[in-house]
C-alpha cells in the first residue's frame, strides 16, 4: 500500500490544492462574517416582519445545496448576464453568502442571549445604541457565538470542496487528478484527508483555547 | 483580428447614417445600444484573449496528465492550435464525458474539444464541426501466426471483450466464414494477455488502444496487422448550435489541420506511426 508512484512533484501539487482550499475559505469566512453580523444586527434590530425579505433571502441559501448554487451562479453570470467571470471569484461569491447566511442566524442568536434586562440598564445609564452594542451586546455576545462560528468556518472549509464544479482546483480536485493519474485511490484519499487535518485542527485548538480563556474572566 | 476589424467598419458606417435624418438616428442608436448582443461568440473569444476549451483528460492518448500533472494528449495540442490560430490564450477546462455539453451550455466553455460522436442526438443540443478526428480498429495478432491483412482472419482463433462493438464485428465474420472460432472475455486486459500467451491469434481493438499496449510493453509477442475495416467513430468539434461563426471558423481550421500535415503530426505524437484516419467519407458531402 504504501509502495506508490507518488513523486515529491505530486505533494507539491496537493499542497497547491490545498492552498487553495485555504484561500477560498478565508475569503468567504473573512467576507460572510463582516456581511453575517451586518445581516444579523438588521435582523435583530428591524424585527421579524420587516426583516422577512432578507431572512426569506438568507434562507434561501441555507436551503438549496451549495453544489446547486454554484453550479446555477456561474451559469447565469455566464450566460443570462454574458459576463465571463473565472470560476474562482463565482466561488468566493457564492460561499460568502453562504457562510454569510448562516453567520447571520449564529450573530442573531447570540444577541437574542443577551439579557433585555442588562440592555435596558445600560440604555438607562445613558448609554447610546452604540455604545450599548460595543460596551454590552459585543463582549456578551461573542461568548455564545465564537464556538459555533469556528464550527461554522470548519464546515465552510470541508463544504469548500464542493467549489470543483466551477473549475477551482482546490484539494479534493487536486486529489482527484492524482488519482486518475495513479489509481491509487485509498493511498491518496488518505493523504488527502491529512491534508484536510492538518487545516481544520490548528483552527479547532485555537477555538478552544480561546473559548477557555474568555470564559475565565 | 479580421472579424474584429470588419465589427469596427460597421460601426463607422453606422456613425455616418446617424448624420442622414432623425429616423436614421433613432433606428441606429437603438441598434448600437444592442451592439454587444451581435457580436457572436467568434468575436467574444478573440475580444476576451481566451479559448476555453473542455478536454477530457482520462482518456489517453487524447487526453490525459503529465508527471506534472499538466494537461497533455492529442486534444489538448489540438485546442493550442486553435487558440494559436485565433491569437489567443487556450485555457483546458477538465470536463468528464457527460460533462462537456453541460459545460458549453452553462458558458463555462466556449467549445469542447473531447472526442464527441458525433451523433444525430446530440446535434439536436449542439453544433458539430466536420470530424477532426476518427477511431479505427485495428487487428492486432500473435508475432508467431501469419497475417498479413484483415482478411488473414479467417480461419483464426479470435477473441474481445464480450458485449463490445469489435466482439460482435468478429463473432459475425466468424459465422460469416464459416471457420475459426471467437472467443468472449471479460475485459480487455485478458484479451491481450491471452493473445500474448498464444491462446487467441489475433483480436479487434480500437488502433489507440492496440498502438498503446504494444507499446507499454506489458504484452510480449503482440503486433498490429491492418486496420479492421469497421465504421469508424468519427469525433468532431462541438459549440453552441446556433454559433455558425465559429462553426465555419472550426471547419476551416480542421481543414487546414490535415492539409498542413499537423493532423498526421500530432497522430504521430500521441497515438503511434501510421496513417490516421480518413477524415472523408466516400460517396458523400462534408
Amino acid at each position: 500500500m504504501f509502495d506508490t508512484a507518488m513523486t515529491l512533484n505530486d505533494v507539491m501539487f496537493l499542497a497547491q490544492g490545498a492552498g487553495m482550499t485555504i484561500l477560498v475559505t478565508l475569503i468567504a469566512v473573512v467576507c460572510g462574517t463582516v456581511l453575517g453580523i451586518i445581516f444579523g444586527v438588521v435582523r435583530y434590530q428591524v424585527g421579524p416582519v420587516w426583516a422577512a425579505p432578507l431572512t426569506f433571502f438568507l434562507d434561501v441559501f441555507r436551503s438549496i445545496p451549495l453544489l446547486i448554487q454554484l453550479v446555477l451562479t456561474f451559469a447565469f453570470i455566464g450566460t443570462v448576464m454574458k459576463i465571463r467571470i473565472s470560476g474562482f471569484s463565482v466561488a468566493c461569491l457564492v460561499l460568502t453568502l453562504y457562510t454569510s447566511a448562516y453567520c447571520a442566524e449564529i450573530v442573531r442568536g447570540a444577541i437574542e442571549s443577551v439579557p433585555p434586562t442588562l440592555r435596558r440598564a445600560s440604555r438607562s445609564l445613558g448609554m447610546t445604541w452604540g455604545q450599548d452594542m460595543r460596551h454590552i451586546v459585543l463582549p456578551l455576545a461573542t461568548r455564545v457565538a465564537f464556538p459555533s462560528w469556528i464550527g461554522l468556518a470548519l464546515s465552510v472549509m470541508k463544504d469548500s470542496a464542493l467549489v470543483y464544479v466551477v473549475q477551482v482546483t482546490e484539494l479534493l480536485k487536486s486529489t482527484q487528478i492524482l488519482i486518475t493519474r495513479l489509481q491509487e485511490p485509498l493511498f491518496l484519499l488518505m493523504i488527502c484527508g491529512a491534508f484536510y487535518f492538518l487545516i481544520s485542527f490548528p483552527i479547532a485548538r485555537i477555538g478552544g483555547y480561546l473559548e477557555r480563556r474568555w470564559s475565565n474572566d | 483580428m479580421e472579424s474584429s476589424h470588419m465589427d469596427s467598419n460597421t460601426r463607422q458606417g453606422e456613425e455616418k447614417d446617424m448624420k442622414i435624418s432623425t429616423l436614421t438616428i433613432a433606428a441606429v442608436s437603438a441598434t448600437a445600444l444592442t451592439g454587444p448582443a451581435f457580436a457572436d461568440k467568434l468575436d467574444d473569444i478573440i475580444a476576451s484573449g481566451t479559448l476555453r476549451c473542455a478536454v477530457v483528460l482520462d482518456f489517453p492518448p487524447m487526453g490525459s496528465r503529465d508527471e506534472n500533472n499538466e494537461p497533455q494528449g492529442f486534444d489538448v495540442d489540438y485546442c493550442n492550435d486553435l487558440a494559436a490560430a485565433l491569437g489567443v490564450e487556450a485555457e483546458v477546462v477538465e470536463t468528464t464525458f457527460p460533462e462537456r455539453i453541460p459545460a458549453l451550455v452553462s458558458g463555462q466553455v466556449d467549445v469542447a474539444v473531447a472526442s464527441t460522436s458525433d451523433t444525430l442526438e446530440r446535434a439536436k443540443t449542439v453544433g458539430f464541426t466536420i470530424p477532426y478526428y476518427a477511431f479505427e480498429n485495428a487487428v492486432v495478432a500473435n508475432e508467431g501466426v501469419e497475417m498479413s491483412s484483415w482478411e488473414d482472419l479467417q480461419g483464426k482463433t479470435v477473441g474481445a471483450t464480450a458485449g463490445t462493438y469489435e466482439a460482435i464485428w468478429l463473432e459475425g465474420k466468424i459465422d460469416e466464414w464459416g471457420e475459426g472460432e471467437f472467443r468472449p472475455y471479460q475485459n480487455q486486459a485478458d484479451v491481450f494477455l491471452a493473445l500474448s500467451q498464444g491462446q487467441l491469434d489475433a483480436t479487434v481493438s480500437t488502433v489507440e488502444v492496440a498502438e498503446a499496449n504494444v507499446a507499454s510493453g506489458n504484452y510480449d509477442g503482440i503486433k498490429i496487422v491492418d486496420k479492421a475495416p469497421m465504421v469508424p467513430d468519427y469525433v468532431g468539434l462541438i459549440t453552441l448550435r446556433g454559433e455558425y461563426g465559429l462553426i465555419d471558423y472550426m471547419n476551416l481550421f480542421i481543414n487546414q489541420q490535415v492539409r498542413t500535415g499537423r493532423y498526421a503530426e500530432l497522430y504521430e505524437k500521441w497515438v503511434g506511426e501510421g496513417e490516421p484516419a480518413d477524415l472523408t467519407i466516400q460517396g458523400v458531402y462534408r
